[in-house]
């Protein structure tokens, strides 16, 4: 399907763009092919594995089932903002510590669904972790050492 | 294609007017859709800025409307009482995963109408009703009328899904959603959702192109057993990756008990 370019706006971890883009490209397809924010992976790009997650006004979405002309004025926040200049977040540095990474494909998803988990609970249980990484696939099938870096993140917090 | 983005309904159903127009509304269907070039709309109409397709009011007779462009999330949080409520907001715990459900809406999943999918089950169940929106004015279709076969309602050219009404259960009524599925998150192989009170009354979804639904059952194990058994007689289940149509039909009696007895404990 061939559509003219529109211009629009998206706010990506606290800068605004204005890019050129189909009026049914996705928020992934802006993300990755027009800011060169390849962070945020596309891997299904019909909303089953979650490599696209992204936060839109906080709360968590599929970049790939977002169409962009739709963001509007909304804030969205990728895994290139999660982090604190060059300090990793605590989410990410649990990751890492724990060994929570294989081929890495679906780490920025899973880094944005426990950064929403971990901003809204500070000490989840293991039942609730399990629940809140429902929609992030890992076809390495490391879910085990990515759930316990979640459970070791919640132990240090007060 | 075309998108535009109205603020009021008015200017929605003008925008929806033109061949191929389509409403986006959390788009969590749709544009997996476009994305796999199953759909290609022409002209989109987002609905996501149209204040009046938002909010949840008690109304003075006891129903509950709930606005389209409502969140699963949302709903999955409802603090209401009454069983209907507890009915919609147990199904909406349950739909897909909490990215979709966050942005994926109510109005948008009724109206795409997936024969598996948990609210047309539920809404079915609670006797709910649907509020269509055109140009020409409202009207309210019953749920057990709206969903009338795959991917099909009662939505006609120009029209949007604006609302779902609750009508009050009995004050001691109980409610459960009872799904089974491969994994958390992906359809149902069958769902049963049941509101209980003296009698039961139950639908039953993932098992044909429709949800089936029947009413005033007695709640005994047997009186149960037996209706459960002609309602899997009944249904047209799919045999798909998920399941066959024969184990479809096997477990529905086990499913409807499990959803009866949980609204019983609920009530």
């Amino acid at each position: 399907m061939m559509s003219d370019r529109l211009p629009m706006s998206v706010t990506v971890n606290g800068e605004t763009h204005t890019v050129l883009a189909s009026p049914s490209a996705t928020l992934l397809d802006v993300l990755r092919d027009e800011l060169s924010l390849t962070g945020t992976k596309r891997g299904c790009n019909h909303g089953v594995c979650g490599a696209c997650t992204v936060l839109i006004d906080g709360k968590l979405a599929r970049s790939c089932l977002a169409l962009a002309a739709d963001i509007g004025e909304r804030l969205v926040v990728t895994v290139e903002g999660v982090a604190d200049g060059r300090e990793f977040s605590a989410v990410q540095r649990a990751l890492i510590e724990s060994g929570a990474i294989q081929c890495g494909f679906c780490t920025p998803g899973f880094v944005i669904a426990l950064t929403h988990l971990f901003s809204s609970n500070p000490r989840p249980e293991r039942e609730t972790i399990r629940a809140a990484l429902s929609g992030n696939l890992c076809r390495c099938s490391g879910y085990v050492k990515i759930v316990e870096a979640a459970e070791r993140l919640a132990e240090l917090r007060p | 294609m075309e998108f535009v983005s109205p603020t009021t309904l008015d200017e929605a159903y003008r925008a929806l007017s033109a061949d191929e127009a389509r409403c986006l509304a959390g788009g969590q269907s749709l544009v997996a859709m476009m994305n796999l070039g199953l759909v290609a709309p022409g002209r989109l109409v987002s609905l996501r800025k149209i204040e009046s397709l938002r909010g949840i009011v008690m109304q003075p007779d006891g129903s509950v409307r709930i606005g389209a462009m409502t969140t699963h999330a949302e709903l999955a949080d409802l603090d209401l009482p009454g069983a209907a409520v507890s009915l919609l907001a147990s199904a909406a715990r349950v739909v897909a995963y909490p990215a979709v459900r966050m942005q994926g809406t109510l109005g948008g999943s009724i109206a795409h109408a997936d024969p598996a999918a948990d609210y047309p089950v539920a809404l079915t169940a609670a006797e709910a009703r649907i509020e269509i929106g055109s140009q020409y004015g409202t009207r309210l279709v019953e749920a057990r009328d709206f969903f009338r076969g795959v991917f099909e309602t009662k939505l006609q050219h120009g029209e949007i899904v604006t609302a779902v009404v609750l009508q009050p259960a009995a004050p001691d009524a109980g409610a459960a959603y009872v799904k089974l599925s491969l994994v958390a998150g992906d359809f149902a192989i069958v769902s049963v959702a049941a509101i209980v009170a003296r009698t039961a009354q139950i639908a039953i979804g993932g098992c044909g192109p429709k949800p089936l639904f029947v009413s005033g059952l007695a709640v005994t194990d047997d009186a149960l057993l037996a209706a459960a058994k002609q309602l899997a007689e009944d249904s047209d289940p799919p045999s798909d990756q998920r399941a066959s149509a024969g184990y479809r039909r096997r477990i529905i009696p086990g499913i409807v008990r499990r959803a009866v007895r949980a609204a019983q404990a609920s009530g």
